[in-house]
């Protein structure tokens, strides 16, 4: 089955007019296979992605660009219960999961 | 959905932002496209417990602010197409992603079928979800 997703483009469009990822520390709930994740990533100062499905954490880990490889990291974890500290980030997607 | 925002709450900084980006059904649009037309050919149909979800999303959110955790700077709708080579694919795609959330009637399918069959050979299904996303701020405190 062939599948494209946002042939127009608007979903980077809207998330960039909406926010400045420029130098944040982000955490991104519900990143699934890391397609939102790269539209933002590379000007994150760090990016944290959690996702509950062990798969698609699978498939973001194996896609994931090579220039984001200090930058995103992707943590299988459920969005009741996010393992970091208090105050640890400046911006957080919820990414298709509210 | 209230414990996730009461997390992210707790992990962001004083006036930290958050984006919400979700699509919301509305019986979205099912065109047939192709480089010399697009065509509408139906609607999808929308089911009790997409519609439920929505519902909770919402007032998940209405909760928050009530709260006083967080305010509500921008909000928009914008449009996310879903593109396939060919009918089947699309109606595999509904049956395995979206089956009991939304569906596609007799009559859209139909319509959506034959438009295809008769479009030029670079014609192709997609549909169109409305999608919102909303800008929120976390308050400095809650008394602010």
């Amino acid at each position: 089955m062939s599948i494209q997703k946002d042939t127009e483009g608007n979903e980077k469009k809207y998330l960039h007019q909406f926010a400045d990822f420029a130098g944040k520390r982000v955490l991104e709930i519900g990143c699934g296979e890391g397609r939102l994740t790269w539209q933002y990533a590379k000007t994150s100062r760090s990016t944290f992605a959690i996702d509950l499905d062990a798969d698609a954490l699978r498939v973001a880990a194996i896609d994931k660009p090579s220039d984001l490889h200090n930058k995103a990291l992707f943590i299988r974890a459920e969005s009741e219960r996010v393992p970091f500290a208090k105050e640890a980030f400046d911006l957080a997607v919820l990414a298709w999961s509210l | 959905m209230v414990h996730a925002l009461s997390e992210i709450k707790r992990v962001l900084i004083p006036n930290g932002i958050l984006i919400d980006l979700r699509p919301v059904l509305d019986r979205w649009q099912i065109e047939v496209v192709s480089t010399r037309e697009v065509r509408e050919t139906g609607r999808m149909q929308d089911f009790p417990l997409g519609l439920a979800d929505d519902q909770a999303a919402n007032k998940s959110v209405a909760n928050a602010a009530e709260n006083g955790w967080f305010v509500r700077e921008r909000e928009e709708f914008f449009p996310f197409v879903y593109s396939w080579d060919s009918p089947k694919d699309m109606e595999e795609w509904i049956k395995e992603e979206w089956e009991g959330f939304i569906g596609l009637d007799e009559e859209s399918n139909r319509a959506t079928r034959s438009a295809w069959a008769l479009a030029d050979g670079d014609a192709r299904v997609q549909v169109r979800i409305n999608m919102l996303i909303t800008r929120w701020r976390k308050r400095k405190s809650e008394l602010e």
